[in-house]
């Protein structure tokens, strides 16, 4: 529902520069972006959730130790938007019945057990639904191959090449599992390995053969600055 | 496309060139097909029009003028050749000219006859030689500053010309006219007052001045050159927008400036925080003929792979020459990093174009002017003062003073690297304290050298970045040793004030685990342990042995105790020289108080390998074969009988035997296994002190691009930029991409790398089999090669450390400076068209 089958979308502004994304997000119709945003609130209220079962913990903890917080009288309430309001408002919620529910999970579960399952619990909210591997080619200069991070916290990892470097571009098979797949290489002058695009979703045959008509027709095709130079010097 | 000869021609030769550059890269290369039928009827159709115009322009004209220059022979384009290369000379009459001449062909119809031959039947092959081909493809690149102004005025743009169609802007010059602008450009007027010599710059962007552009917010377009840019930019777009006449789309690449003086730059390849000059970088497979077996199988493990490879890149049909475009990316990031600097030289000094007027002082300004040259007069007199006297006089004494620190240093040096002959292990070698103190005299010996590198920057102009991981190096180091010393201090004095408690601690640590623990094992293993029934004699033997050796060995611990206070208090006393200091000790302490330890491991060992080998010559005995040495295998052997009985009985005995003494030889392999960790434990802190990335970290935190990574490119969407092109219809744009160019930061995995590396290769050693096998068969554990171990520790100083001479000649030298001008014309006349200028204009200059 939230993902589909890896798919090709293309933005090329100008016939020399063009950028091939494939991309496992379905297009938005309004069931869906109902959908993602039924999501991320249901992401934010978790987070929020395990947030506070940390913060009762915390109150415990200090209060164990005897550091009993200064309370807040309720005549005087600290200024809108400071850290002292936050604090008031989170110690107000904790005398609410469902502050008092998180109070006891919280209570009921050992600290070694509850500070990595709790960080467990925020590297999940932080998953990205989709993929997005992109390859953005700019004649003159190089191509451009990303992969969007795992989480919503890191950045995209890029790796620029630039022309000279690259020897050839090739659609290459291999066997995976009990398929064949075809895949898009570029094959860099001066290194050991070649750079995979889209290594993570690796799409389907037709996806990488358009990309890759794309991608020498973009860098090569009708270029001719350097061939008046090699006729002369024939 | 490019152009056709006749212009009346284009159409037709355009139609033609997009069907067979189709069905060539779509048929032809596939070998689908070897006769291009279907763009014929272009074809005759764009013969016959260029055939009509041949004519029309009268080739004979073109052919005397051919004769007439019959001396520029060129002997390389020989006849078939230029034949082939006909259809493709059409676009430029020139070629047209020297081809016809070289051909000396009489009439034109001949020519035109053989062109129609060669193009049917020479074209394909010609076009697979060459790649595709055009002359030029239209596509122009503008590089161009995200922070330059924005306003509707109209301006001269100054940049750097790579090649025709691919610019670098730097800025846009005000009120000036374009040709001026040219002229003072060629003639360096604006580098005439700077700091420094503009050749760097020349040198490094690789041009041998700047060039105009083009010209920004101008009425029309058509009266500017044909090649020049016309920028458009205005307050509320983001975005400026580039037309040019001879451009068919534009790559429109926006960029940061980097500000050299904070040290900010981009490169296309990562910085690199070690020091990577060093010839002796371990390499697993250089890493000594121990492990030669791993080292081969990853040799050919590598060697498969390049083969792969090198299959693969076979497959390459063409080989594409780089454009001249294509080779500018170095050139490129030089001029982006030095964009910043240009800017403000040129910004400063575009006063210089214009006329001065000629006007006198009032009498207010006369006034403040001789104020301030008053002012200035005697602060100079008093600085000179200083600086002829008084500074001289402190610099030699410093320089003195390091001088003799310098010799100490190198005597010590000398003691600390003595070998007694070549292979032999030096003190450093040795103990962790004489490694530590030789790192930090390594690092004192370095750093004048290096203090010296980084002054020689203020030499010159900012934008040089070369020097910068130096920059990074030198203050890493610095920290380090400062924050060493104050984590030493805060150690030292807690350990003198606590040194009683400490040395107790010390000795009953000692008391419990090397003797009484030791002492508890050894008797339980000579009564049956879990058990394992021992043969009872041979355990008491071997037990007895030990516990005397340890008996022995206790009452040593005890005649030292009271010493203990002594020494750790002289332990404490060392780490005011930095919190490694006393690591290391404790390192050196733990080796040589638990000495009897080694010992036992390497008696039983040597006994239990002892033992491995006689049975298993026995077991060949048995069986009735035998080892032949000559040949490295096993024969048969025909024994006698009573060699035979005898090598039974002694077989038998010594199997037996041998799960005593391998219960003993596990012991004491566990127990030395657990120091060496130890000891591990303590290299790895050492290794924290002395070469943690903590200055990098800090600038990964405080200010990222000065760490650069790589550089890369983000494409952005171009629906507002079109929107806002619908208002005027005058300005004819080409489709033009709007391209970001970012520098990415260093990775923190980037700045560990060897850190990881180092982990890798220890994991590589230990945790492989046959460090288990050689532990099994109480061979001797070969040690990791301290130069894989320590290469961390060393990777921030030079292979080789400078001589004291080469040090007293950097320290000497006196570093040319630039002049600096104490006095400056208070003001500087405005220019009459009121050119822009920003304020403090004449300080900003001076000073550099």
């Amino acid at each position: 529902m939230l993902t589909t089958a890896p798919r090709l979308r293309i933005r090329r502004p100008s016939p020399t520069t063009a950028e091939y994304t494939v991309t496992t997000l379905p297009p938005q119709t309004l069931p869906l972006r109902l959908l993602w945003l039924l999501l991320l609130f249901l992401r934010i209220f978790l987070s929020l959730v395990t947030l506070l079962i940390i913060y009762a913990r915390w109150v415990q903890e200090r209060s164990s130790f005897g550091a009993a917080p200064t309370p807040f009288s309720p005549l005087s309430l600290p200024p809108l938007l400071s850290l002292d309001r936050i604090i008031f408002l989170l110690d107000t919620f904790q005398d609410t019945p469902s502050g008092k529910l998180l109070a006891s999970i919280a209570a009921s579960v050992t600290l070694p057990v509850l500070v990595p399952v709790a960080g467990a619990v925020f590297y999940a909210l932080s998953l990205r639904v989709h993929k997005e591997e992109s390859l953005l080619v700019l004649r003159g200069l190089g191509v451009q191959t990303s992969e969007s991070p795992a989480t919503y916290l890191a950045s995209a990892a890029t790796r620029f090449i630039p022309t000279e470097k690259i020897q050839d571009i090739l659609v290459n098979e291999a066997f995976r599992g009990f398929e064949v797949r075809y895949y898009l290489v570029v094959v860099v002058e001066g290194e050991e390995d070649v750079v995979v695009v889209f290594p993570g979703l690796l799409p389907k045959r037709k996806i990488v053969e358009t990309v890759w008509r794309g991608v020498r027709e973009c860098l090569y095709e009708g270029r001719g600055e350097d061939n008046r130079v090699m006729a002369n010097e024939k | 496309m490019s152009a056709s000869l006749a212009p009346e021609c284009n159409e037709v030769k355009e139609r033609y060139d997009t069907c067979f550059l189709k069905w060539y890269s779509e048929k032809y290369l596939r070998g689908a097909e070897k006769d291009n039928k279907e763009c014929a009827g272009l074809f005759n159709e764009y013969q016959k029009c260029l055939s009509l115009a041949l004519k029309d322009r009268g080739i004979d004209k073109l052919l005397d003028e051919a004769r007439e220059d019959n001396k520029e022979n060129d002997v390389r384009l020989t006849a078939p050749r230029i034949t082939l290369y006909a259809p493709l000379l059409d676009r430029d009459p020139r070629h047209l000219r020297r081809w016809l001449h070289h051909r000396a062909l009489g009439p034109a119809r001949g020519l035109v006859v053989l062109t129609v031959i060669f193009i049917t039947i020479f074209v394909p092959v010609a076009l697979l030689a060459r790649g595709e081909t055009r002359l030029h493809d239209g596509l122009m690149r503008v590089f161009w500053p995200t922070d330059i102004r924005r306003s509707d005025r109209a301006g001269v743009v100054v940049g750097w010309r790579n090649s025709t169609l691919d610019v670098f802007v730097v800025t846009i010059l005000e009120y000036v006219d374009a040709h001026n602008v040219e002229f003072h450009l060629k003639s360096g007027t604006f580098f005439r007052s700077g700091p420094h010599s503009p050749n760097r710059i020349y040198d490094l962007c690789g041009h041998s001045s700047m060039h105009v552009l083009g010209v920004a917010n101008v009425a029309s377009q058509t009266e500017v050159d044909p090649s020049w840019v016309c920028a458009k930019t205005s307050a509320n777009s983001q975005y400026p927008r580039i037309a040019c006449a001879k451009a068919s789309s534009v790559q429109l690449i926006l960029y940061d400036r980097p500000h050299p003086k904070g040290m900010q730059y981009i490169s296309l390849n990562p910085i690199a925080l070690a020091l990577g000059d060093k010839g002796s970088f371990p390499d697993d497979v250089t890493s000594g003929e121990d492990d030669s077996a791993e080292a081969k199988h990853a040799a050919a493990n590598k060697e498969n792979r390049r083969k792969l490879m090198e299959k693969l890149k076979q497959h390459s049909i063409i080989k594409r020459v780089p454009s001249a475009r294509d080779k500018a990316l170095p050139k490129i990031v030089n001029q982006v990093n030095w964009s910043w600097e240009l800017e403000q030289v040129l910004q400063q000094n575009v006063g210089r174009l214009g006329p001065r007027p000629k006007r006198g002082l009032s009498v207010s300004e006369r006034v403040v002017e001789s104020a301030t040259t008053m002012r200035n007069y005697v602060l100079v007199q008093l600085w000179t003062l200083l600086s002829v006297y008084l500074f001289p006089i402190v610099q030699q004494a410093f320089i003195l003073v390091l001088f003799f620190h310098r010799v100490l240093a190198e005597i010590l040096l000398i003691i600390l690297e003595f070998r007694a002959k070549p292979g032999y292990a030096a003190l450093k070698d040795i103990s962790a304290t004489a490694q530590q103190i030789e790192i930090r005299l390594q690092q004192f010996c370095y750093w004048p050298m290096q203090y010296v590198t980084l002054r020689q920057r203020k030499a010159n102009w900012a934008s040089v970045t070369t020097s910068h991981p130096d920059y990074i190096r030198f203050y890493n180091s610095l920290w380090l040793v400062a924050n060493d010393v104050i984590i030493g201090m805060a150690m030292g004095s807690y350990i003198i004030e606590h040194k009683e408690w400490v040395a107790d601690q010390i000795r009953d640590l000692l008391r419990v685990y090397t003797v009484e623990a030791l002492q508890s094992g050894i008797s339980w293993l000579m009564g049956w342990p879990a058990g394992l029934k021992l043969n009872g004699e041979l355990a008491a033997f071997l037990g007895d042995l030990f516990l005397w050796v340890i008996d022995y060995w206790s009452s040593c611990i005890e005649a030292l105790s009271p010493a203990l206070p002594h020494i750790i208090w002289f332990v404490g006393f060392s780490s005011f020289a930095g919190a490694s200091m006393p690591i290391a000790m404790f390192s050196d302490l733990l080796s040589v108080l638990t000495v009897h330890i080694y010992s036992f491991y390497l008696a039983s060992a040597r006994i239990y390998h002892w033992q491995l080998t006689i049975l298993r010559s026995l077991f060949h005995l048995f069986r009735g074969k035998k080892h032949n040495v000559l040949r490295n295998r096993i024969d048969s052997c025909d024994y006698d009988l009573d060699q035979l009985l005898v090598g039974t009985i002694l077989f038998t005995l010594l199997f037996f035997l041998l799960p005593t003494v391998m219960v003993f030889y596990l012991n004491f392999a566990i127990a030395r296994m657990i120091i060496i960790s130890m000891k591990a434990g303590f290299d790895t802190l050492l290794s924290c002190l002395n070469h943690f990335p903590l200055f990098a970290l800090m600038l990964r935190l405080k200010d990222p691009s000065r760490l650069p990574g790589g550089i890369r490119f983000e494409l952005r969407d171009t629906h507002a930029y079109k929107l806002s092109d619908a208002n005027d219809k005058n300005f004819n744009e080409p489709p033009t991409s709007i391209i970001y160019l970012k520098c990415i930061p260093l990775p923190f995995r980037a700045m560990f790398h060897q850190y990881f590396q180092l982990a890798h290769r220890i994991r590589k050693h230990y945790l492989s089999p046959r460090v288990l096998l050689c532990l099994i068969t109480g061979q001797f554990v070969p040690p990791i090669n301290r130069k894989n171990l320590y290469s961390l520790q060393y990777s921030m100083l030079p292979a080789k450390r400078a001589t004291m001479w080469e040090m007293w000649r950097a320290v000497n030298t006196e570093i040319d400076f630039p002049q600096k001008k104490p006095f400056q014309l208070p003001n500087i006349p405005q220019l009459q068209n009121g050119g822009k200028r920003p304020a403090g204009f004449g300080r900003a200059r001076s000073y550099a």
